[in-house]
């Protein structure tokens, strides 16, 4: 499974303004899809939130969920101008998140192995500070490409 | 059917599918925070969406959620995603309403074209 495959530039918004986590989330969804099945997936989302947040620390979170508004897996990425407050795990604040929905059949189990797979990509960004380097969305695509070269290398 | 309680119904699915994915191991090896008293409180609010739904509408979904896990099946190219059987034409035509798989007996979902 290759990430930067999924996404898409007019998906990826490195300029966020939202400043409040409910209100990042509803961009990164509006990105996707609009209407009520954007709102039954941010209602989804926030209910996963309400679980433990997603943010897995050093600035990146991970919201996500299975939704039946979406056919196929769906990315957004979004950077915002400042950091908002997530409460993640290390409970400093998120300036970079991966939002992945996913529909409810999934035979291959493509959900779990993505989300998996965009952890770890997440922690080589923050091992090596890259989370402000990538200046374009074709930037970030190639960075994720880089990243995931570097780890199938590692293999 | 009302908007409201398709609405009701499509969350109480969502939901349904997170509670699921909280207790798969593959989930849980990712290695996300699950706060326990939180996931009480999902379990109450999904069966709050249960109990908002018509008392029929809310029977076969219980029953559907037993037989098969997932109670909903969207469509796709007049296929039930559930059994991937074609669904008669007249079937698809009305694709306004939540209607049942003739085969299988899933609820069907027409997702909207954007």
């Amino acid at each position: 499974m290759n990430l930067a495959s999924l996404l898409s530039k007019d998906r990826i918004n490195l300029s966020l303004d939202a400043g409040k986590k409910d209100e990042v989330i509803k961009d990164l969804v509006y990105a996707i899809k609009k209407g009520a099945e954007a709102e039954l997936i941010v209602s989804t989302l926030l209910k996963r939130e309400e679980l433990g947040s997603t943010g897995i620390g050093k600035g990146i979170a991970i919201p996500h969920c299975r939704s039946l508004a979406v056919e196929k897996l769906e990315i957004a990425v979004g950077r915002t101008k400042k950091p908002v407050n997530f409460n993640a795990i290390d409970k400093k604040p998120v300036s970079l998140l991966f939002l992945i929905i996913a529909p409810p059949q999934d035979p291959g189990n493509q959900y779990l192995i993505t989300l998996g797979k965009v952890v770890q990509i997440a922690k080589e960004i923050t091992k090596k500070n890259l989370i402000q380097k990538p200046e374009t969305p074709e930037d970030f695509i190639t960075m994720i490409n880089d990243i995931e070269k570097g780890l199938a290398k590692r293999k | 059917m009302p908007d409201i309680v398709e609405m009701h119904l499509k969350l109480l699915f969502d939901l349904d599918n997170l509670i699921s994915d909280m207790e798969d191991e593959s989930y849980k090896k990712i290695g996300f925070q699950i706060e326990e008293a939180a996931s009480d409180a999902l379990i109450n609010k999904r069966n709050q969406l249960l109990r908002q739904l018509p008392r029929e509408l809310g029977e076969i979904y219980e029953i559907l959620k037993k037989r098969y896990r997932q109670a909903i099946a969207p469509v796709e190219s007049e296929f039930c995603l559930g059994c991937f059987q074609k669904l008669p034409t007249q079937l698809a035509a009305q694709s306004q309403n939540i209607l049942t798989c003739p085969n299988c007996g899933r609820i069907l979902y027409w997702r909207p074209k954007n």
